[in-house]
């Protein structure tokens, strides 16, 4: 028997999680569901409004980045930070251990349906209601008919994905922040392994702790090695703008690995 | 089965068997409940068990045919008689006597006390 | 014992060292040897280690030093081959909010001996409602649950932490049978309990924690051979321990005349507790 991995007995696992973990996670998916359809049906263009245009004379959809972005960031941490919350239940932790699948099992499982599986399917809502708001809009487009305030024909409205998948330098800059959202579920993963309780806030906080710390330091020690030694008027290139962002894709992507580890190891720890 | 407190557990179990044997229940050559059965019946351990139907083997009561489980020897009857008779002189007996001798009760009335307690309880 | 063809060590424990700090040890160079096709009964006081020894065996804890056995596994490193040969039966425990056949559906498929029918028949035998959501259910049905899962699974060592708590009289009855029939041959059952009259007919060996170590190791036969319990009128030289009754003392004492007494544990418990040093010579 491999005690490391085994495809069968993994598959099992993800079923078996399904049990403890699928029903939360089907709730708080309507809840996104409907937070999402919430914010699009309160902020879409709407005959009845004013400023129903953005600067270029398009239908402002603008809210739809932020949103995006900051509902993300809340769910997949949310999701992330209560995988492994089980394990501060003395009562619930020892049968958890006890399954008899490796660590290694285990451990993936929480990565797949933290990462992956929670990642998708926000991906998904999102894609579906905003494609259903954008197909509903683009079929009354006639109602906006003389609201525009300059003249021309009033455009069709594009989904965030077309946004994203038809303008290169769009999808290039996006590509470059792919690892961000492993690192934030990372982060909150191994805090749900890491605290016994409040597995959230005290993540939040530890992370803000960390950040502010770290950027402190930074700037700190940028300045006492750069002070009086480089020229202040350099100017970036777009070459330095792709080292930049490259590095960023870099520098997460490792620290999410990182992370995954020290979660592993911590699970292998785990004692209750 | 209730246990008494002051005998080990393994004779109690004895004493159950020798009892079915006696009154007729489990006849020779008859099957007795396997170990395992007879520990479920009674609540115990079956190393109890095993340790009960070892001792009966001695006493010739039981016996193992390999393979298929313990029966009921042919003699039965008579062992659990000699084994029960052994057990009482050396268990209960004394007790008996202790009492005979301390309240002094001489032995033509004891005879006649026992006279009439097997006509009062066996019709004989 | 009488029972077996062949025993084997199932559990080596050598010179453990455990606790949950640094200052406040709870096993002191501990070792101890346990083998198949037994029934040890783990008895304690309260903070004797007793929970703290059954995790440590089912490496839910990792001690500080020292080796542990079990099966030919290290039981920390958690692995499948050795977990899917434990039940563990926690004193408290969580079952998700489903019915029973759907639990079945989730959690029997990582034991790949589990006998579906024995689970059946034991769900029967313990009366329990199959319709009902697990996490309805009275703790005592959980309990019963849980139990009948861990013995379907056929796992070689059976780990039982205080099992007759919160099962009411005919459930400790209707427990009592199946771990009778449950113990086998190739099975190494270890329960540990308070209530030690629910079930001293089913131990046949008992482990005694006490001071950071093993007070006691020994089988019934053992006990009963060195030790007579038995109701005395007066309590002489010859008595080691005795506790005032109705009708006199129940005491222990050696046992002189080869006389076949019951083992009364809890006369034994409380006498080992108060007299350690008088019972050492008797068991080394």
């Amino acid at each position: 028997m491999n005690n490391t991995f085994n495809i069968n007995r993994f598959g099992l696992l993800l079923r078996r999680q399904w049990l403890d973990f699928g029903k939360i996670y089907l709730i708080s998916l309507v809840v996104l569901l409907g937070i999402v359809v919430g914010f699009y049906s309160y902020n879409i263009p709407s005959p009845l409004k004013d400023n129903n245009f953005d600067y270029d004379g398009n239908l402002d959809m603008r809210f739809r980045y932020p949103l995006f972005l900051i509902l993300g960031f809340v769910f997949i941490s949310i999701v992330a930070s209560s995988y492994f919350n089980i394990l501060g239940q003395k009562s619930r932790a020892i049968l958890e251990l006890m399954t008899p699948a490796s660590v290694c099992e285990k451990f993936l499982a929480g990565v797949v349906y933290t990462a992956i599986i929670s990642l998708f399917s926000y991906l998904l809502i999102f894609y579906l209601t905003d494609l259903a708001f954008v197909k509903y809009l683009n079929g009354h487009l006639d109602a906006f008919k003389g609201l525009l305030p300059k003249n021309g024909a009033i455009r069709e409205v594009e989904t965030i994905t077309y946004q994203v998948f038809n303008d290169e330098g769009y999808r290039k800059y996006c590509s470059y922040f792919f690892a961000f959202p492993f690192l934030i579920t990372s982060v909150f993963l191994l805090g749900s392994v890491y605290f016994n309780r409040f597995h959230y806030i005290k993540t939040a906080l530890s992370v803000m702790v960390f950040i502010g710390l770290a950027s402190y330091l930074v700037v700190k020690l940028s300045i006492w090695l750069m002070e009086g030694k480089v020229a202040n008027h350099h100017h970036f290139r777009k070459e330095d703008k792709d080292w930049v962002l490259l590095t960023i894709l870099l520098v997460t992507s490792i620290i999410t690995l990182i992370i995954w580890t020290i979660t592993y190891i911590r699970l292998k720890e785990k004692e209750v | 089965m209730e246990f008494r407190d002051n005998k080990a557990i393994y004779l109690q179990i004895a004493e159950y068997v020798c009892e079915h044997i006696l009154l007729g229940k489990w006849k020779a050559d008859e099957k007795v409940p396997s170990v395992r059965e007879l520990a479920v019946e009674m609540e115990v351990n079956p190393n109890t068990v095993m340790r009960t139907y070892e001792l009966l083997q001695n006493k010739n009561i039981i016996n193992n045919k390999r393979g298929i489980g313990f029966f009921v020897d042919e003699a039965a009857m008579d062992n659990v008689r000699n084994y029960r008779k052994q057990q009482f002189i050396i268990d209960e007996l004394p007790v008996v006597f202790r009492n005979i001798y301390l309240l002094n009760i001489g032995f033509d009335e004891l005879k006649s006390k026992y006279e009439t307690f097997v006509k009062e309880n066996f019709n004989a | 014992m009488y029972y077996l063809t062949n025993t084997v060590d199932m559990i080596n424990i050598n010179n453990l060292n455990f606790g949950y700090s640094k200052h406040k040890p709870l096993f002191k160079n501990m070792s101890m040897r346990l083998s198949n096709g037994h029934i040890y009964g783990l008895l304690g006081k309260n903070g004797a280690g007793k929970s703290s020894l059954l995790k440590n065996l089912a490496g839910l804890v990792y001690a500080q030093s020292g080796t542990l056995d079990v099966m030919g596994f290290n039981p920390a490193k958690r692995q499948p081959a050795l977990l899917e040969q434990i039940c563990f039966i926690p004193e408290e425990f969580y079952l998700p909010s489903v019915k029973i056949d759907a639990y079945l559906k989730a959690n029997a498929p990582f034991y790949k001996n589990f006998d579906n029918q024995y689970f059946t028949d034991l769900i029967k035998e313990f009366d329990i409602p199959v319709e009902q959501k697990l996490i309805n259910m009275s703790y005592g049905q959980k309990k019963k649950v849980i139990i009948a899962f861990g013995l379907a699974t056929q796992a070689k060592l059976v780990i039982m932490d205080e099992p007759t708590n919160g099962l009411d009289i005919p459930s400790k009855a209707q427990f009592r049978k199946i771990m009778a029939s449950a113990m086998t041959d190739e099975r190494c059952i270890i329960i540990s309990t308070h209530q030690v009259r629910d079930l001293d007919n089913l131990i046949d060996t008992v482990i005694m924690l006490d001071e950071n170590d093993v007070a006691l190791k020994a089988s019934v036969e053992e006990i009963t051979a060195k030790l007579t319990f038995k109701k005395v009128k007066e309590i002489d030289d010859s008595i080691i321990y005795a506790e005032a009754s109705l009708s006199g003392y129940n005491a222990v004492m050696p046992n002189y005349h080869q006389e076949e007494s019951k083992l009364d544990m809890e006369l034994l418990f409380n006498a080992i507790l108060a007299e350690k040093i008088k019972f050492k010579p008797l068991f080394s």
